[in-house]
């Protein structure tokens, strides 16, 4: 890397895929949507491990507080590898997780939409608390290949050290996708109630696709931050729920 | 926060007329143990305002050196500083080794790389080729590298005796823009087209290669790169780094507004935010985050402590009094950057920018 040649404006790079490779190379718009990209990321992680670590004692059997210890461990891992790459751009990455309680809930019955919460960034979906542990697997079981979907589109994102390392992430996200489909399984075999929770966390999670702003999408398209439309992410994501829930017995919220 | 270092410069060399390699010494060595394809930053100051500017150091991970290539570049203060008034003796100031332009070394691999570099974007590029050629005893190397022409060509002579070093390892083509060859395919720019042809004359060959490391400006690196994925490549197996670094514009010093100081309890705040601009009136209690959004204007946040940096905003006119920050560098402030979450206006008028 050298401050050398100028022949293309980094504008027009983008527009064609170019890639950008350190906090030196970023425009400051690009900045911005770049380290709110990575703190909805590392809020939602931070969030989502702190509710779910509420959950490991409510587990069945050994094996499933296991593998809900791994989850959140393997969700922690995640944000701080993300944290890191704001930490590069001058987060202050100790301060960042201590600033704010994780754990903190809204009341069942909220209904914020897609907005956020005053002082983070989490996606809507993980201010609403669990009810149990069947509760917190079907949450898991819908957001997790929600997550895949969304991971999917994002490992393209031109900021190529965010793109590298959510394409490790998405691996991790994809077993724990399975691991929920599992634990959905098990219970599903002892006849628990599930539909509600379904009916509950369905359109909560479809709204963490985001609602359609065409003007801004198309603004961060145009810096290689984002390539799919909301409504075809959440699109896709219904359609890979459906043979899920329905050899679970379930339907559709 | 990473901080900066002094460096002693304990040699200084031309590889060719307008470009150096400059020999460190680190006061605290620890802090300087890189990865190949890594890039230090430096800071200077040049007529009061510092100025930041990286370059990736060139010598392999066991030469047991630190070593940067500088190429001058036309009004560049730092480029032109090294390669004209920098000697052995001096010290410079930079930053601990940064950047993940590399893959991770496996000494019983037997991998094949492919390298492509345009001008001074060899030096990452060495540093790579040296340390996998030298740690992956049975990998192999293959480097294209663009320039202008013969006498622009950095590290040349170096080149050729790591060919020798590494018989049958390590392949060079050199693609010159002006200057003829013998094979025409080896002359004119490195572009998607030229990437096909030299796969289909059989020069490289994607099948065998597991890598692919491209360092050079930015028509060449989207040109390779799609030159690459035609030829069957994915995403993950192709490395960039980017050469320019954004040059925040040299502006004026900010102005302190003439009926600044005043004392009334709101302000007027002038925010500009993708290009265009808007006057908002808000109470002084309020920050110029939420001012903004007040006003529905998109502006950029996400902790909203002052810890994660989203919202940083440059003010042009006026003054504000941030009250947390644990972001920005000093730099940043003296420059007149401040965290807009954290930001209060003082005087009547500020003026801020999110577009600097």
């Amino acid at each position: 890397m050298t401050s050398d040649f100028a022949e293309m404006t980094l504008s027009d790079y983008l527009a064609q895929g170019g890639r950008l490779t350190s906090p030196g190379n970023v425009p400051p718009r690009y900045r911005a949507e770049l380290l709110k990209i990575m703190a909805t990321f590392v809020d939602s992680n931070l969030a989502g491990a702190a509710g779910f670590a509420d959950m490991i004692n409510s587990a069945p059997g050994i094996k499933a507080r296991g593998a809900a210890a791994r989850i959140v461990a393997e969700k922690l891992a995640n944000a701080d590898r993300v944290l890191t790459l704001m930490g590069e751009f001058g987060a202050d990455t100790d301060r960042y997780v201590r600033q704010h309680p994780w754990d903190t809930r809204l009341e069942r019955s909220a209904d914020i939409g897609a907005t956020r919460i005053e002082h983070d960034m989490r996606l809507a979906v993980f201010n609403y608390p669990f009810t149990s542990w069947a509760d917190s697997v079907v949450m898991n079981l819908l957001m997790g290949t929600a997550v895949c979907v969304q991971l999917e589109e994002l490992r393209q994102v031109s900021y190529q050290p965010l793109a590298e390392a959510f394409r490790d992430i998405l691996k991790i996200e994809e077993h724990h996708a399975a691991l929920a489909v599992e634990g959905a399984r098990v219970l599903a075999l002892e006849t628990a109630e599930l539909q509600p929770s379904v009916d509950y966390w369905m359109p909560r999670v479809a709204v963490s696709f985001g609602i359609g702003d065409a003007g801004r999408l198309e603004q961060l398209k145009a810096m290689g931050l984002r390539h799919i439309e909301n409504t075809a992410l959440k699109s896709d994501w219904m359609e890979r729920m459906r043979p899920i829930l329905a050899e679970l017995g379930l339907r559709t919220a | 926060m990473a901080r900066f270092h002094e460096l002693e410069v304990t040699d200084i060399h031309k590889t060719i007329r307008d470009a150096v390699v400059v020999t460190l010494k680190p006061s605290e060595p620890e802090a300087f143990a890189f990865t190949q394809g890594q890039y230090l930053t430096f800071r200077r100051d040049f007529d009061g305002e510092e100025l930041r500017r990286s370059y990736s150091i060139c010598a392999g991970t066991d030469e047991g050196k630190l070593q940067v290539g500088i190429k001058r570049v036309d009004g560049g203060a730092f480029s032109t500083f090294a390669n004209e008034e920098l000697k052995v003796g001096d010290t410079l100031e930079a930053m601990p080794p940064m950047g993940r332009f590399f893959t991770e070394l496996e000494p019983d691999a037997g991998k094949n790389y492919l390298g492509f570099a345009g001008g001074s974007g060899i030096t990452p590029v060495l540093s790579i080729l040296k340390t996998t050629l030298a740690r992956e005893p049975r990998s192999t190397f293959t480097l294209v590298y663009a320039n202008k022409g013969v006498a622009s060509i950095m590290f040349r002579e170096e080149l050729e005796d790591l060919k020798n070093t590494y018989m049958g390892r390590l392949s060079v083509i050199h693609i010159l823009e002006t200057d003829a060859q013998e094979i025409d395919l080896f002359t004119g720019l490195v572009t998607e087209e030229k990437v096909g042809q030299l796969f289909r004359s059989g020069f490289l060959d994607t099948d065998a290669t597991d890598t692919a490391f491209i360092c050079g400006p930015e028509p060449m690196m989207l040109g390779i790169a799609a030159g690459l994925k035609a030829a069957g490549m994915a995403e993950d197996q192709i490395k960039f780094e980017l050469f320019a670094s954004a040059q925040p514009g040299r502006l004026a010093k900010r102005v302190i507004s003439k009926e600044a100081g005043k004392t009334a309890n709101e302000a007027q705040i002038v925010v500009t935010l993708d290009g265009a601009t808007r006057t908002v009136a808000a109470s002084k209690q309020l920050s110029v985050l939420d001012a903004a959004r007040a006003e529905n204007l998109d502006a950029p946040y996400a902790c909203k402590a002052g810890v994660c940096s989203t919202c940083r905003c440059r003010v042009l006119e006026g003054e504000v009094e941030m009250v947390t920050n644990h972001a920005l560098e000093d730099y940043e402030v003296e420059k007149g950057y401040v965290l807009s979450c954290q930001s209060f206006p003082v005087t009547d008028k500020v003026v801020v920018d999110y577009d600097q």
